[in-house]
């Protein structure tokens, strides 16, 4: 063998090895890049989502109530760990699919039954239009859809009289759109509504309508300021109620034979203002409510009677928080006082003048979860001259609570 | 209540200016609005009805269910909900 084909032999031999190096290595890192691919693919985001939020309050209730009745005064006292207006465990379930549809779902637990607060899906259609349809809370006033989770307000009890319009089955329509350096935005629905109780009072007909009529609901909202610190909204609702097959109540005038109607209105205020080192937000919201007139039928007697069927309720909020101060416990307190006020129909079976004064300390543990020591005094006088009634004139009935209340949201 | 043909066309002329008003400068937004930034609206916008939350409360696709949870709720403009998203994934 020359040196000549040695060396040939020895070339071809290094670039073989070469090669299978070559080819080795462009394999190994092929089968690298395959994993840290999948890697990826198993990190990226798809299309939907789902995640779980909603709240959580429980607390300590400590209660005295006097009854005044024809003279004579009793005083019941009560000490629970809850009650029912103040404990609620209620998941918020969330799904998305992509950016255009989103399913929400919140059952709620209060202790003693379990509801369901909304269950709905919505479809952004465009940059100023979303539509929903389900179970939703209906755009009367802004306290049922914004302010009532415990972790969102700011004294441990819900306002009497700011439950109706609450949730019902339909459709809704909604949008915020800029206005020069204002803002406004318009809540539209569509539902089945409400039906009439033989004592006057409103009651949902859930999923099955009971009659042809529906229920429209609506609110207009202006933010005049650039920095959206004040809100200003109105709301109407009018429909035709229900009459349920067991109804005793009837129309006044014999040969009419139009149902019973309702209408509401609402005007809802929110404003933020900050005075280094205090932030102020002051709250409220007044509604009315009014049923036509129609003619009862008292359970006790069987006599016909009839009552201006109106109802109206308002609530004022002021809250002060040192979000500046530079002391850490004080910026974690937040002072939260609020009047409440509720009328029901006079000489109804449930007609009573309603006052409610509240305060309440609350101490911020984080952005969403707070405990409050409040203190709530309620005044109720019947207003109606039915001795079976509840509201019967010259009754009243006094309430002094001290809460202990903790709220998180989920 | 009857409204009478002077009043009506009172109330249709105001309403007619109101929503002209409306159409001219419904989807026109101010200067001072198109320039905030999502810090900015974040700090203004949440606090109306609850504390401005941190950043490390959700992950970034929860914010974005969050986002259309909260644009939902609160009425935000699409440009807001946008912003204050892109802040918070941050």
């Amino acid at each position: 063998m020359n040196t000549r084909n040695v060396f040939r032999k020895s070339l071809m031999a290094a670039s073989a090895f070469a090669l299978c190096l070559a080819t080795n290595s462009y394999a190994q890192e092929g089968s690298d890049k395959s994993d840290l691919s999948k890697q990826v693919s198993s990190l990226m985001p798809g299309e939907s989502n789902f995640m779980m939020a909603g709240l959580v309050t429980f607390g300590f209730v400590n209660q005295s109530t006097s009854y005044t009745s024809g003279g004579f005064k009793a005083t019941d006292k009560t000490n629970s760990l809850g009650d029912v207006d103040r404990y609620e465990f209620s998941p918020m379930f969330l799904w998305r699919h992509g950016d255009k549809l989103l399913a929400e779902f919140e059952p709620s637990w209060d202790g003693s039954a379990i509801g369901v607060n909304w269950a709905d899906v919505s479809y952004f259609v465009s940059r100023g239009l979303i539509i929903r349809g389900g179970y939703i809370v209906l755009p009367f006033g802004t306290y049922t859809k914004r302010l009532a989770a415990g972790w969102i307000n700011k004294l441990p009890s819900d306002p009497m009289g700011v439950d109706m319009a609450g949730s019902d089955f339909g459709v809704e329509f909604e949008g915020g759109f800029p206005l020069g350096n204002m803002k406004w935005s318009y809540d539209v629905s569509l539902s089945n509504g409400f039906a009439l109780a033989n004592d006057g009072t409103i009651t949902g007909v859930g999923i099955n309508a009971m009659n042809n009529g529906k229920t429209v609901t609506g609110r207009l909202a202006l933010l005049p300021l650039s920095n959206s610190s004040l809100e200003i909204g109105a709301s109407g609702l009018v429909g035709s109620l229900a009459t349920p097959a067991a109804a005793t109540f009837s129309n006044i005038n014999s040969t009419d034979t139009k149902g019973p109607s309702l209408s509401m209105y609402a005007v809802d205020l929110n404003f933020l203002h900050n005075i280094n080192p205090v932030q102020l937000n002051f709250k409220a919201q007044y509604s009315t409510a009014a049923v036509s007139n129609m003619n009862y039928i008292n359970p006790a007697d069987t006599t016909s009677y009839t009552f201006t069927n109106s109802t109206s309720s308002y609530f004022a909020q002021l809250s002060v928080r040192p979000t500046q101060s530079k002391n850490k416990v004080l910026k974690k307190l937040e002072l939260a006082m609020r009047y409440v006020n509720y009328t029901a129909p006079k000489q109804s079976l449930w007609g009573q003048n309603y006052s409610e004064v509240d305060v309440s300390l609350d101490y911020w543990l984080s952005w969403r979860t707070v405990l409050k020591l409040g203190f709530e005094n309620l005044k109720s006088d019947g207003t109606t001259s039915f001795t079976n009634s509840n509201g019967l004139d010259g009754n009243s009935t006094s309430i002094n609570r001290l809460i202990i209340q903790f709220a998180t949201e989920l | 209540m009857k409204i009478s043909a002077k009043n009506f066309t009172a109330i249709a002329l105001v309403g007619l200016a109101a929503l002209g008003f409306i159409g001219i400068n419904g989807c026109v937004e101010g200067k001072q609005l198109a320039e905030k930034n999502g810090m900015k609206l974040w700090s203004e916008n949440c606090q109306r009805c609850h504390f401005s939350p941190s950043s490390n409360a959700f992950s970034n696709e929860e914010w974005k269910t969050v986002g259309m949870h909260m644009q939902s709720r609160a009425l935000l403009t699409s440009n807001e909900r946008d912003k204050i998203i892109e802040f918070l994934q941050n």
